[in-house]
């Protein structure tokens, strides 16, 4: 069903910003700010998720939400004092409430007995109070319907008529199935309440055969009568075959406590009741219509009951209320008839029609401050803007100078089209933005963990939390920077001990910072731990075959090899870090979306680990160039400049490979028509050196036959669309049609290392 | 036939757009708020048959919201349903203490939850 289907998205995007909210608050909690307001929107947020959890039938994260709710609801009565113990727990219940949330949204399902220790550490905690609440955790939740509560029997001993309650409970058995007979007596609190007993008696008709018998007998002489009392009861009888007493206390399930009420079953057929009615008056039929008075006049008085009705408890304002007048109701109410009877025909108590409405032109809609788009929606703008910022520079591409010349009009209307198409680039691309605090936010919680499995003291400090970045590569951000994190927690920090000897503080920082440098984003994770092992880091690489014997590589280009795939220096596998995944797939998780990162070492001192990240994953600057008749595009972030090849000073290296000397630099030299299997017609001399820039300021120089321009591309994925090839960052379609492929400079430059090293 | 309105006042999205989508299947008109306080300037800014609250929301809760529509002097009849995951007699009294006509449990079953408002409007 796929209204249920959007309301499970609905809810699993909310949980995940509950998620992050509970999060911040325990961030916020665990620094000593144990507050009310703190305590009720980590309370409130639990009780959402439980309730949408509820409503999707997840029992299992229903049934731990509760007993963490409940705890919470101890700590919030003050039950249970807020300690760090509670805290930590806490912490953890966070984490197995996350863990629950993704079971369900997965459809993966957990250990039956996931989180049972937690649960047990709950109950542990609130021993000695009432756990009574916690009983509720077991209820099955599939149970939709209506809570029933019982309701007592106790009739209000009117006059002197005390024995019913005693007499119904030791009423015979010998009762004819189906035939029921109820009192009611309402309290002055049931109107407070907007109940209305003209609603329970449709009720009531809906179940069977009705009749009703009103007891108006202490209606008083108007001199007497008071606004806000209640003077009417009724008797009512209902037969159906099938109707049980609990479905008659349902009907009054909503005024339990706001009236008198005895239900009991009838002797058979309409015989009376053994129980005499609170005043068995004679009968005086035809005085008025049953539901005339009900409805009608009760509501008459109740009316005006409501209007005259100071404020704030009705209930209780009986005595101060004005004397009213009651001309118009006189009319109606005869002060002195004891008792008013009639027959109520089952179809008049029939749903009736809702009240009209009124004021409809007053009507407005308020409290609309933001609205809730689907990605999706989003991402076809960002799409189709994407477009037009490429259309555009199509256009102003195919203006030549003569037409520049002839039509100045067009050339500035097409120069405030590029500038209003960008705009609205960057606006779109506004609306996908999000600061990183919602990823940062998760890593308190890891390093507080870390520190505790490996004896380490740690603390993080976070700068630029406040930094956005497109939506996709936030979500794309956190196993990342989860394991940077493990790894410099891990491998980066001394123990406390070896710190001091080496004269640090024996506490370690890992700080992670975000910062917006031109159109990427950097994210940072540094830490002052002992750097990196190079010696040890190039012995794992020469043992793995990842690095050949007779390779010297740089130290920079030893540091980067922590992030070959299969490479972990871990002399064991822990279960921090170890996991059977490496820094390779930080490498190839941050590749996805674009980004790059680069990794420095300072021995004894610590090492910096920086993630460049697009801005934005859509629209990428790109330099237009030919490659055996084909089109290819080079980011342009990537490009420090561009050389004829006759004007290149090229140099040859014993093994026959090709470099290119710039400015004193050796510059490992691709041709990527060899590279792809290109023929090319264009003459040596006449080709290209694109020098690019790899990550970790390497430089590698392409060598293409034609450098045609820049322009910007709307990048579409080669993975989606086809699958992944080396070398190969993804795909655009140009103004003219054609498609070209993004050349992936970095993963160039690393096929090319392995091939050398191997 | 003219058509009910009803507001629901709910922090959470995913319960406010099931109730939206149970009750405007049913044909009721549904306006929506995100907790009491907005919910009370939903109401001073029109006609409602029918409330349906959440007891814990951020800003005003339930209770209070109850509390002060019924103190306005204006909705005294106006019949105020608790949605609750509470199923402790504690917090029915507490809501009920306050003004509310009646009590929806989460979660709710969209027939029984037609019903119950059928059970408290005219």
């Amino acid at each position: 069903m796929s209204d249920l289907d959007d309301f499970k998205a609905t809810y699993f995007d909310e949980c995940s910003e509950l998620l992050t909210e509970l999060e911040e608050q325990f961030a916020a909690i665990e620094a000593g700010e144990r507050d009310a307001g703190r305590l009720n929107a980590v309370f409130r947020a639990i009780h959402s998720i439980k309730g949408g959890a509820g409503a999707f039938g997840f029992s299992a994260l229903v049934g731990f939400a509760h007993a963490y709710e409940t705890l919470l609801d101890y700590v919030r009565d003050g039950r249970i004092e807020m300690s760090d113990d509670v805290v930590t727990l806490c912490i953890r219940a966070n984490d197995i409430v996350a863990d629950h949330v993704k079971a369900a949204q997965t459809g993966e399902a957990l250990p039956a007995d996931y989180g049972m220790d937690e649960k047990a550490r709950f109950d542990a905690l609130a021993r000695g109070e009432s756990v009574a609440e916690d009983e509720e955790g077991g209820e099955p939740l599939e149970e939709f319907d209506i809570e029933f509560v019982p309701v007592m029997v106790h009739i209000e001993a009117a006059e002197d008529e005390t024995h019913e309650s005693d007499a119904f409970e030791a009423a015979p058995m010998a009762f004819e199935p189906g035939h029921w007979e109820i009192h009611f007596r309402p309290h002055q609190a049931l109107y407070a309440r907007a109940n209305d007993p003209l609603l329970l008696f449709r009720e009531l008709a809906a179940l069977g055969e009705m009749s009703v018998r009103a007891v108006i007998g202490e209606i008083p002489a108007l001199a007497d009568f008071e606004p806000f009392a209640v003077y009417c009861s009724w008797e009512i009888t209902l037969i159906s075959p099938s109707l049980t007493e609990a479905m008659i206390r349902e009907v009054f399930e909503f005024v339990d406590g706001d009236c008198d009420i005895a239900v009991a079953q009838l002797g058979g057929g309409l015989a009376p009741l053994d129980v005499a009615p609170a005043q068995s008056l004679p009968l005086e039929p035809g005085l008025s219509d049953l539901l005339a008075l009900a409805d009608d006049e009760v509501e008459a008085l109740l009316d005006f009951a409501l209007e005259s009705a100071p404020v704030a408890e009705p209930a209780e304002s009986v005595e101060e209320a004005p004397e009213p007048s009651f001309a118009a109701l006189a009319e109606t109410i005869k002060p002195s008839a004891p008792i008013a009877v009639a027959r109520v025909p089952v179809e008049a108590l029939k749903p009736a029609t809702p009240v009209p409405e009124s004021e409809d032109g007053e009507r407005r809609n308020v409290g609309v401050q933001s609205i809730r788009v689907d990605l999706d929606k989003v991402d076809r703008v960002v799409n189709m803007v994407g477009e037009l910022v490429i259309t555009q520079s199509m256009l102003t591409q195919q203006m030549d100078e003569t037409l520049r010349a002839r039509y100045t009009e067009l050339v500035r209307g097409l120069e405030v089209l590029a500038q209003t198409t960008r705009g609205l680039q960057d606006s779109v691309m506004a609306i996908r933005a999000q600061p990183v605090k919602s990823v940062f936010s998760r890593m308190p919680r890891l390093v507080r963990e870390l520190a505790q499995k490996t004896g380490k003291k740690i603390k993080l400090e976070t700068i630029g939390e406040n930094t956005e970045i497109d939506k996709t590569v936030i979500e794309q951000l956190s196993d990342p920077l989860t394991h940077m994190i493990r790894n410099s927690a891990d491998h980066g920090i001394e123990a406390p001990d070896l710190r001091t000897a080496r004269g640090k503080a024996d506490t370690g920082t890992i700080r992670l910072s975000a910062e917006q440098a031109g159109g990427n984003i950097l994210i940072i994770v540094e830490d002052d731990g002992g750097g990196i092992n190079r010696e040890r880091v190039l012995q794992v690489a020469r043992d793995k075959g990842i690095v050949a014997a007779d390779v010297n590589p740089s130290d920079e280009q030893i540091d980067q090899l922590i992030f070959a795939p299969g490479f972990s220096t871990a002399s064991e596998v822990s279960d921090i870090s170890g996991r059977g995944v490496g820094m390779d797939v930080v490498l190839s998780n941050i590749k996805k979306i674009g980004g790059s990162v680069h990794v420095r070492s300072w021995t004894g001192k610590g090492t910096r680990m920086t993630l460049r990240l697009p801005l934005t994953l859509a629209v990428l600057d790109v330099m237009l160039v030919k490659v055996g008749g084909s089109p290819y595009v080079v980011p342009l972030s990537s490009i420090v400049e561009t050389i004829q090849c006759s004007r290149a000073a090229f140099e040859r290296v014993p093994s026959g490979g090709k470099v290119l000397q710039v400015r004193g630099e050796y510059v490992q030299v691709i041709d990527l028509a060899e590279r792809f299997d290109m023929l090319t017609e264009t003459e040596a001399d006449n080709r290209f050196v694109v020098l690019c820039e790899a990550e970790g300021s390497h430089k590698v120089a392409l060598i293409v036959d034609d450098i045609i321009g820049q322009q910007q591309v709307v990048i579409k994925s080669l993975e989606e669309n086809f699958e992944r090839v080396d070398g190969i960052a993804g795909g655009t379609i140009l103004g003219d049609g054609n498609v070209a492929l993004i050349v992936d400079v970095q993963g160039l430059k690393t096929t090319i290392m392995h091939k050398t090293a191997a | 036939m003219t058509t009910l309105r009803v507001l629901t006042v709910d922090d959470s999205r995913t319960i406010l757009a099931m109730l939206h989508h149970t009750l405007s299947n049913a044909g009721f008109e549904v306006l929506q708020a995100e907790d009491g306080k907005q919910g009370l300037d939903m109401l001073k800014s029109g006609e409602f048959d029918v409330v349906i609250t959440d007891i814990n929301m951020p800003v005003m809760d339930g209770i209070e919201f109850i509390r002060h529509v019924r103190a306005t002097g204006q909705h005294q009849s106006l019949p105020i349903l608790i949605l609750t995951t509470e199923t402790s007699q504690d917090k029915r009294d507490q809501g009920k203490a306050a003004g509310g006509t009646g009590w929806i449990v989460k979660p709710f079953d969209p027939e029984k939850l037609i019903s119950v408002i059928h059970r408290v409007v005219h």
